[in-house]
């Protein structure tokens, strides 16, 4: 798109010596139609985010002050959701859960979409590069919950499909998804598994936009694999890592569909996240002015490490 | 705003967005659109019975939909079958059904809820039963008093039962052939049981498991906490009911019957709780049986009917599936859950239950009667899904092609061990079946695990019990 498509809607900006600061700018009839025609555009998306973001959110921070089954009508209950909240172990331990599940997940979901960018956008016939790139993406676009039940039954510890390999290389069968030290592992897993498509998509085309001759200039000035892509190439993506990171942590935060159908939160609590606590104690257990308050809480922390994301990103990212 | 700027282009330009604006608006004022009237059965004056979707397919909503008509005609109905994962996901949709303003008029509700329903949604079905007893003479003489028992709620009857399952147990015969073992006589001790497993995986390859179980309220633990004598939670029985078993039943079938049970203090920790998970744990570490896995053993029939599996608890609704699977009649085999103190078995029993929000509630009752008539479930459990709750339909006929040989042990399980209960299930259900599970599943991780494990889990039933659903 170029500029010329985009029409300048800001008013002229006044200056000292042309007018007096106070004077009261006049908009064209060509701007003021410009102004309507945009704010007429932006209706639909704006009255979409007002019904189906902040109503709810609003809702969500009412009922989260309210005692509420479902079946009575709402009764007031102050802050006692939240006193309930901070003093319930299995919603502590699921704040707990989530947050390691947030940093391991993130963490080797960005480091295997890295690795494999880097990889595909290396030498290699371009017919290869479009089936990797396919390949890579095709998970993200099955749905989660189907994913995790074909996931449940190799992942069995008595009849799965990676027991039985590794036992033909001698390596005792492994509890999975029953015992607590190896099930969020591969709750971990299957969740990278799918979700590093679309890290790996975002990093393919910050790597395309790096100029060449960067490259070039980097290698005549004798850096070499390696170092080239912590010098040259890491910070170039910085912008790119930045989004990759921000969308997931915020989709990590948020996770519900693997844990849910792979282990239901066991064994005990291994594996219980956030979003799992809020759908059993709102639509299982018929709290649902606790899990208001669960949801109220995660919001605030998905914000605050956004927050906490961005403002480190002021020394980290380098935009060209 | 001045209109010295608005030339007359600017004019026609705003003239030309609001007509197509106007014209935009009115094209989507006119097109057909989805309404809440349009959601089936909404505000058409049908009948709404909402049933477990998995366990209703097309065939079965057809049964019951044109057997109804030809009755009555007069009442429209229309069945909503929910697709659930299971009761307790069932249960969460209707309740946002509910939520929504867009309640059925019946549910088809399982023991897992009956407490909750009868307590906070149900309408008891005493007046009706007692209008139309002549016409129900021949249901309750067909129906073994423990099911009619588990839907009651403090003297009250809230659903008539029309199919339980009870945790039986399933043999793999060619596993018992591989293991040079006999079949167990129905007497047959936890020893006993023991021994069969450590016969069957000296037999068979590392690949084999003998014992498999799901952690889930019905037929995980619950069933060994019920031979060994004890429960989750102290059972007892509400007063009343009287009018409905000198009504019905004769007085040998009476003994004992009360107004519905009742779970309330729960005993986690009691010594033979601890004593049953311990034996479970003991099996683990000897790796005769699974670790609790979480979920409705979907992948079990597949491992089962493979060989792969020995023994498992399982009802009535197996014998189908197995057929499903490509069992062939004589290649598995049931009987009682072994004795261990006692050989009182457990069960989940499922009907209609009707919601104080219906407006066709005498409409309702018509359905309710309906559906638990001979005719109807015949029709309606032609493929052995279930164990139907009317004893005279479990015949020789009925299991001759799909088996199991000793198919009477369904229905025995109630007739010859009369103590025979529901899983415990009050109406904080949700709450104790998930404290349930958790627990289970650390408590199992060792032997040494069990006992912190338990009073874990009987500090938070102790939270669980403590609310208000």
């Amino acid at each position: 798109m170029t500029n010329t498509q985009v029409p300048d809607v800001r008013p002229p900006r006044a200056t000292a010596a042309s007018a007096p600061p106070e004077a009261p700018v006049r908009l064209s009839a060509r701007d003021r139609g410009t102004r309507l025609l945009a704010t007429l555009f932006l209706a639909p998306t704006i009255v979409g985010i007002v019904v189906f973001t902040v109503v709810p959110i609003v809702g969500s921070l009412v009922l989260s002050l309210f005692h509420w089954n479902v079946i009575d009508s709402p009764r007031w209950a102050g802050a006692a959701n939240y006193r309930e909240v901070f003093t319930d172990s299995t919603v502590l331990v699921s704040f707990r859960n989530t947050l390691v599940f947030m940093v391991l997940a993130v963490a080797l979901q960005l480091l295997i979409a890295l690795t494999l960018a880097l990889a595909v956008n290396g030498r290699m016939p371009m017919w290869l590069r479009s089936v990797f790139r396919s390949a890579f993406f095709f998970p993200l676009v099955l749905s989660a919950a189907s994913i995790s039940v074909v996931m449940k039954y190799l992942f069995n510890q008595d009849f799965g499909v990676v027991n039985w390999a590794l036992g033909l290389i001698g390596i005792a069968p492994v509890p999975w998804l029953t015992s607590e030290n190896s099930a969020m592992a591969a709750v971990i897993l299957v969740y990278v598994w799918q979700q590093f498509g679309f890290s790996f998509l975002l990093f393919v085309g910050g790597l395309n936009n790096i100029p060449k001759e960067i490259h070039e200039a980097a290698s005549l000035d004798g850096a070499t694999g390696l170092r080239k892509h912590l010098h040259v190439t890491l910070p170039l993506l910085s912008p790119t890592l930045l989004v990759a990171t921000v969308v997931g942590v915020i989709n990590a935060l948020q996770v519900f569909e693997q844990p849910y159908v792979l282990t239901d939160g066991g064994p005990g609590d291994s594996t219980r996240t956030v979003v799992m606590v809020i759908y059993e104690s709102a639509f299982e257990q018929l709290r649902f002015g606790e899990a208001s308050a669960v949801g109220v809480l995660l919001f605030v922390l998905i914000m605050a490490v956004t927050a906490l994301q961005f403002r480190l990103s002021r020394r980290f990212v380098h935009y060209q | 705003m001045t209109d010295s700027h608005v030339t007359r282009r600017t004019l026609l330009r705003y003239g030309a967005y609001g007509a197509g604006a106007a014209a935009l608006a009115g094209t989507a004022a006119s097109w057909d659109r989805l309404t809440g009237a349009d959601i089936p059965g909404r505000d058409d004056g049908s009948l709404v019975v909402a049933t477990l979707g998995p366990a209703y397919g097309p065939e079965a909503i057809r049964t019951l939909t044109e057997g109804f008509k030809k009755v009555h005609p007069d009442i429209k109905l229309r069945i909503n079958a929910v697709q659930a994962t299971d009761w307790s996901d069932f249960f969460a949709k209707i309740l946002t059904q509910i939520a929504a303003g867009t309640a059925p008029d019946l549910v088809y509700v399982a023991t897992e809820g009956v407490q909750l329903f009868a307590q906070r949604l149900g309408v008891a079905l005493d007046k009706w039963v007692k209008r139309d007893a002549a016409e129900l003479r021949e249901y309750f003489a067909d129906v073994h008093p423990s099911l009619v028992e588990s839907m009651m709620y403090e003297g009250s009857l809230y659903q008539l039962p029309v199919e339980f399952n009870a945790a039986d147990m399933y043999l793999n015969d060619q596993v018992l052939k591989r293991a040079a073992a006999g079949f167990p006589a129905a007497d047959w001790t936890r020893d006993d049981f023991t021994e069969l497993l450590r016969d069957m995986k000296k037999s068979s390859g590392s690949q084999f498991t003998p014992y498999f179980w799901t952690n889930r309220l019905w037929g995980g633990v619950v069933p060994w906490l019920f031979a060994n004598g004890t429960n989750l939670l102290a059972e007892s029985k509400a007063p009343g009911g009287a009018w409905l078993w000198d009504g019905f039943y004769p007085s040998a079938e009476r003994q004992g019957r009360g107004g519905g049970f009742r779970w309330t203090t729960p005993q986690a920790t009691d010594a033979r709780v601890e004593e049953s998970y311990d034996y479970l744990a003991s099996l683990i570490q000897e790796d005769l049986c699974t670790r609790p896995e979480g979920g409705n053993g979907q992948n079990l029939i597949g491992v089962f009917s493979t060989g792969r599996v020995g023994v498992t608890p399982a009802g009535g609704f197996w014998a189908g599936g197995l057929h499903l699977a490509g069992m062939e009649p004589g290649s598995f085999d049931v009987q009682y859950f072994p004795r261990w103190r006692t050989q009182r078995m457990q069960f989940g029993a499922a009907g209609y239950a009707l919601l104080r929000t219906s407006k066709m509630q005498d409409e309702a009752w018509e359905f309710i009667k309906f559906a638990a008539r001979r005719d109807t479930l015949m029709r309606l459990f032609e493929t052995n899904q279930t164990t139907p709750a009317r004893r005279s339909m479990l015949t020789a006929d009925r299991y001759r092609e799909i088996g199991p040989r000793h198919w009477q042990v369904f229905y025995d399980t109630l007739d010859k061990f009369p103590d025979t209960g529901p899983i415990p299930a009050p109406p904080q259900v949700a709450e104790v079946e998930q404290v349930l599970l958790k627990h289970t599943g650390t408590a199992l991780s060792s032997r040494r695990s069990v006992g912190p494990a338990l009073r874990r889990m009987q500090r938070d039933l102790e939270k669980a019990m403590e609310r208000d659903v």
